[in-house]
């Protein structure tokens, strides 16, 4: 069965790259299908593409200032800054 | 001569009061010390002053103020390597290899269990502990494939400038990210308990 299936439809890791493919360039439309085919059949890789997204917007809100590691530059450390610079 | 000095004093007040807090918050983010990532970003807006020629816009003033500041992070480790422990980042060959052993030799997964971690989806993003133990796989990757990962979000999505920083080709790209994730993936699953 396994032996079928892979000649059938792509590996996991295929699978896995496509995913990962797709949020960076549109897939053709033969991966796509590979993708959806591939997806119905197993779930451990339905669950990487969630997991992917996860780690995708855990990334993106430390960088967009919804995370609560954000934070600002003090002001006097911005003021010395401009001071450094407009004695070069 | 003076005249285009005065020009980029006035460019980059602009700069500062538009990229600082951003910078700031990845220089903590890398250094974990509010005073080095102050000093570090202070040491990025004057480099940059000073090598303002250099550069020609053909990138984001942003993408360039923190391709500066990446620098910058990595010369502050490599001196402090000498007095306090270092975090040691992998190669990039383990980081393939690493990758490679989540797969079978049928190139399907060693292990189908969907590990529980992931069904508390909405919780994990506003926990603070997760996010520090994200940020402790981060620091694990290849130091490529991590400005790989985050540089997205610091220039604007433009992957053919992120490509010319990284020296690599487009499809390089989502390939180093897509290995990073499923290493971050496996070292959430290892440490997030």
């Amino acid at each position: 069965m396994q032996k079928i299936m892979n000649m059938m439809v792509n590996s996991c890791k295929k699978t896995t790259e496509l995913i990962d493919k797709q949020l960076f360039t549109p897939l053709t439309a033969k991966e796509k299908m590979q993708l959806q085919v591939h997806k119905s059949m197993c779930k451990t890789c339905t669950a990487y593409e969630h997991q992917s997204k996860l780690i995708d917007s855990i990334i993106g809100k430390w960088f967009t200032g919804k995370s609560k590691t954000n934070v600002k530059l003090p002001e006097e450390r911005k003021n010395k800054i401009l001071e450094e610079i407009n004695k070069s | 001569m003076e005249v285009i000095k005065e020009n980029s004093k006035k460019t980059f007040e602009n700069w500062v009061n538009q990229f600082s807090d951003e910078l700031f918050s990845w220089a903590l983010y890398k250094t974990s010390s509010k005073e080095t990532a102050e000093d570090l970003v202070q040491e990025t807006f004057l480099a940059a002053f000073h090598k303002i020629d250099t550069f020609q816009g053909k990138s984001q003033p942003k993408t360039w103020l923190f391709s500066i500041l990446n620098n910058k992070v990595i010369d502050h480790y490599r001196l402090s390597a000498k007095t306090t422990k270092q975090t040691f980042s992998i190669s990039e060959n383990s980081g393939y290899e690493l990758s490679d052993g989540l797969f079978n030799e049928t190139e399907n997964w060693k292990n189908n269990e969907i590990n529980p971690i992931w069904d508390q989806e909405e919780e994990l993003l506003d926990n603070p502990e997760f996010n520090n133990v994200m940020q402790d796989c981060m620091e694990d990757l290849p130091q490529k494939w991590k400005f790989a990962v985050t540089s997205k979000y610091l220039t604007d999505k433009n992957a053919d400038e992120i490509c010319q920083e990284l020296e690599i080709t487009v499809s390089n790209y989502w390939q180093i990210v897509h290995r990073a994730k499923l290493l971050l993936k496996k070292c959430l699953e290892m440490k997030w308990l």
